[in-house]
């Protein structure tokens, strides 16, 4: 209508512009600090009667919500922040320098995480606390010690939560004998090439399909365990003295890798070439659609409801692949802290509760895992009769137990991506195991070599 | 005039208009590249406090990889099929819901539906519906005895991943049938009493009408399956979007290799160093198009004659 008009509405969208601009920027940079927790800093931990909050990665399955409401109920003056474990978030956290205070993770391949300073030296928590003490602990908690050169000694950088012996069996008796196989003994293992034998007699097709695998690996989960293991057992060594190099051309570690061939081409079991959909054994296990499942002494804690399985299901020795017999935990789970987490104190009442408190007894008491406490070891389960057996089975393998080799200078999942690659060309006959065996070598020594140069 | 009309409004309103945008482009397009850019010339493990400069020896690694050239030659030749594939398939439904149909609406809704779908879900359903063995797939297949086919895994990981990709072209079937309903009907019809047929009117008239908007398809269709990472990890046969390692090498993309090297190997810096190079290639790429859309693309205003 007229100029003032014109100029007024003009002023106004201009104001407009620089709002919504402003509020922009504003938002973005605010995004920039989400992870700013609003309560006290400090190393060692909120202090001044103020509330701290707890930030918690783990999984809700392990950690309930239960757990957490009575350790903010025991503890009033600290809440948790409960985020479910993701390794991505856990890494952009960890990039981005606010780390959660308390993070699931297992003690097998904690040298890469300890090496880098990344993890809170737990020792001189240990050595004050009246409630987990160095010498209840067990032996496998020795995997999370770090002495700046090889684990086994030196600081605790983390505490295992419960653990199994990963490399023992579970079996379906009803598929034994359905298959006139007879059972698995209670003591005594299985070589590996008798247990393939065993796989291949219990597998059943029909159709096209597998009706019955004779045998479960859990390939998905995991290749470098059981082929260190099997390594271990003929004698031989994954890693040269200082961790920098591994030869996989060994004769130990070539029988190894040929095992792992031959059961994939028999096709008794699932593989990254022929996997399940869901990606592990169980679902298939407790259909009674595999007869044999390596898993360890934790998958007792999934049949306490499934009656129809208790008169079939056993559990068997580690089998072995040589003359010494090594019964170890592929993982150890536990927790540690972050060396940045600005509530260490807080974060150490928390692994006091979990790992010794109420909820590592009611884990003992349910046979999810091993405890990893002296002290909790006679809780275990023996009501019904596969829990009697399953734990006898396990006493026995105790005196078995060795820690995987565990080099700070390529992880777990790196070598199992490497494994993977090379065995599926070996399956699928595009390279022989001798080739599979060199070119592992040469990709892990590239990356040992890598890891080196970083964390010097 | 036309520059006497727009004098009236100051600088500084034209700034603060654009602000929002500018900023944006700023913190979130400009700053993350020289950010990776510099991360680029590190060994930063994601983590640790424990890196230095390694100058541009990420990169020379990068010319000698093997792993993520197969990578990218896998992504192109993926591109070159799932584009033009979503494309044609986009402008076929769009042509034939561009006629007057009983129940057009609905027609139109289930076509456009999966493409609203979240990825997640509709991967989760695509992964049941290709179970071997309980997948709905193999049971038509076992109908027509045909033995089940392991769709998952290499080498029919490839073709299941277009399938997911080809599934979602609804989204381009809506843009296609508006380009469509912009073609003037006198047009075809001068066409059709010229003599020509429905497929040279098709092929003469109405393909070079929409052009433009073909054209658009194209090269957004390029950069985002370039950029295709989500998919392959959904697919794989594990219970984890982490477990990269059962990704199947037919699907394994360059994202998914970017996406390893970060999060796996924890290598920050090589990571970088491949997105970079990835962008330049996808930069290549789009500018390739670009010039050869000279030949093909038609618009109705001579843009020659504006420069």
């Amino acid at each position: 209508m007229n100029g003032s008009a014109r100029i007024s509405r003009r002023r106004l969208l201009g104001g407009a512009s620089a709002v919504v601009g402003g509020a922009a920027a504003g938002g973005l940079l605010s995004g920039c600090n989400a992870n700013s927790s609003g309560s006290s800093p400090g190393n060692g931990g909120g202090g001044g009667g103020s509330t701290v909050t707890l930030t918690v990665m783990y999984n809700n399955n392990e950690l309930t919500k239960d757990h957490i409401a009575d350790f903010e109920a025991k503890n009033p003056g600290i809440r948790i922040n409960f985020l479910q474990t993701d390794a991505t978030r856990l890494n952009a956290m960890l990039a981005s320098g606010t780390p959660p205070d308390f993070v699931r993770g297992a003690a097998v391949g904690s040298a890469n995480v300890n090496a880098r300073g990344l993890a809170t030296d737990l020792t001189p928590y240990l050595e004050k606390s009246q409630v987990l003490k160095k010498d209840d602990l067990l032996g496998v908690n020795d995997s999370f010690r770090w002495d700046g050169s090889k684990i086994g000694q030196g600081s605790y950088y983390g505490i295992v939560k419960d653990w199994s012996q990963d490399a023992t069996l579970w079996y379906n008796a009803q598929l034994f004998d359905q298959a006139k196989s007879p059972h698995l003994s209670e003591t005594e293992p299985i070589g590996y090439d008798d247990l393939l034998a065993v796989g291949k007699k219990l597998t059943s097709r029909q159709g096209g399909k597998t009706k019955v695998y004779g045998l479960g690996v859990e390939w998905a989960w995991n290749l470098f365990a059981p082929l260190a293991t099997m390594i271990l057992q003929q004698g031989g060594q994954i890693y040269n003295g200082d961790l920098t190099e591994t030869d996989f051309t060994s004769a130990a570690a070539r029988r190894a890798v040929a095992w792992y061939v031959d059961f994939a081409q028999a096709g008794v079991g699932p593989s990254s070439l022929d996997p399940l959909p869901d990606g592990a054994d169980l679902s298939t296990f407790m259909a009674k659609r595999m007869a044999i499942s390596q898993d360890g002494y934790w998958y007792g804690g999934n049949f306490v409801k499934e009656t129809a399985l208790h008169p079939v299901i056993r559990m068997a020795p580690a089998p072995v692949m040589g003359d010494h017999r090594v019964s170890p935990t592929y993982a150890g789970m536990g927790a540690w802290i972050p060396a940045k987490s600005k509530h260490k104190d807080e974060a150490w009442k928390l692994m006091e509760y979990f790992m010794a408190g109420p909820p590592a007894e009611e884990r003992a008491k349910s046979g999810w895992g091993l405890p990893a406490l002296k002290s909790l070891l006679p809780k275990l389960p023996q009501d019904l009769p596969y829990q009697k057996q399953a734990y006898k089975t396990a006493q026995n393998e105790l005196q078995f137990s060795a820690p995987l080799p565990d080099s700070p200078y390529a992880t777990v999942d790196t070598w199992n991506l490497t494994l993977d690659k090379h065995l599926q060309r070996a399956i699928k006959k595009q390279a022989t195991v001798d080739a599979a065996c060199k070119a592992i070598t040469d990709d892990v020594n590239k990356v040992l070599k890598q890891g080196k140069e970083q964390i010097g | 005039m036309a520059r006497t009309s727009w004098s009236r409004y100051s600088n500084r309103s034209f700034y603060l208009f654009v602000s929002p945008w500018v900023l944006g482009f700023l913190l979130l397009t400009v700053v993350p590249l020289g950010y990776a850019f510099g991360m680029s010339l590190t060994n930063f493990d994601g983590s640790s406090p424990r890196w230095r400069w390694v100058g541009i020896r990420n990169y020379t690694e990068l010319f000698g990889d093997s792993e993520a050239w197969h990578a990218l030659l896998r992504t192109i030749a993926y591109t070159a099929i799932a584009v033009p594939l979503s494309v044609a398939a986009a402008l076929g439904l769009a042509v034939l819901l561009n006629r007057r149909l009983k129940a057009l609406g609905l027609w139109r809704t289930i076509f456009f539906l999966p493409s609203v779908v979240p990825v997640v879900a509709m991967a989760i359903m695509w992964k049941l519906v290709l179970n071997r063995d309980a997948g709905i797939a193999n049971a038509l297949l076992h109908v027509v005895g045909i033995k089940p086919i392991v769709w998952l895994i290499d080498p029919m990981a490839f073709y299941a991943l277009i399938i997911l990709t080809l599934w979602g072209l609804g989204g381009g079937m809506v843009i296609m049938l508006a380009a469509l309903q912009g073609v003037p009907a006198e047009l075809e019809e001068a066409a059709v009493v010229d003599g020509a047929g429905r497929w040279r009117v098709f092929r003469h008239i109405t393909v070079p009408m929409i052009s433009p908007v073909i054209f658009f398809q194209v090269v957004t269709g390029v950069i985002a399956t370039f950029q295709i990472v989500v998919q392959p990890l959904l697919l794989a046969e594990t219970n984890s979007i982490a477990g990269v390692g059962q990704v199947p090498r037919s699907t394994h993309l360059y994202m998914v290799q970017v996406y390893q090297e970060f999060f796996t190997s924890n290598r920050f810096g090589y990571g970088s160093a491949m997105l970079w190079v990835f962008f330049l290639v996808i930069l290549a790429f789009t500018l390739l198009i670009q010039r050869s859309s000279r030949l093909w693309v038609h618009y109705e205003v001579d843009t020659e004659s504006d420069r």
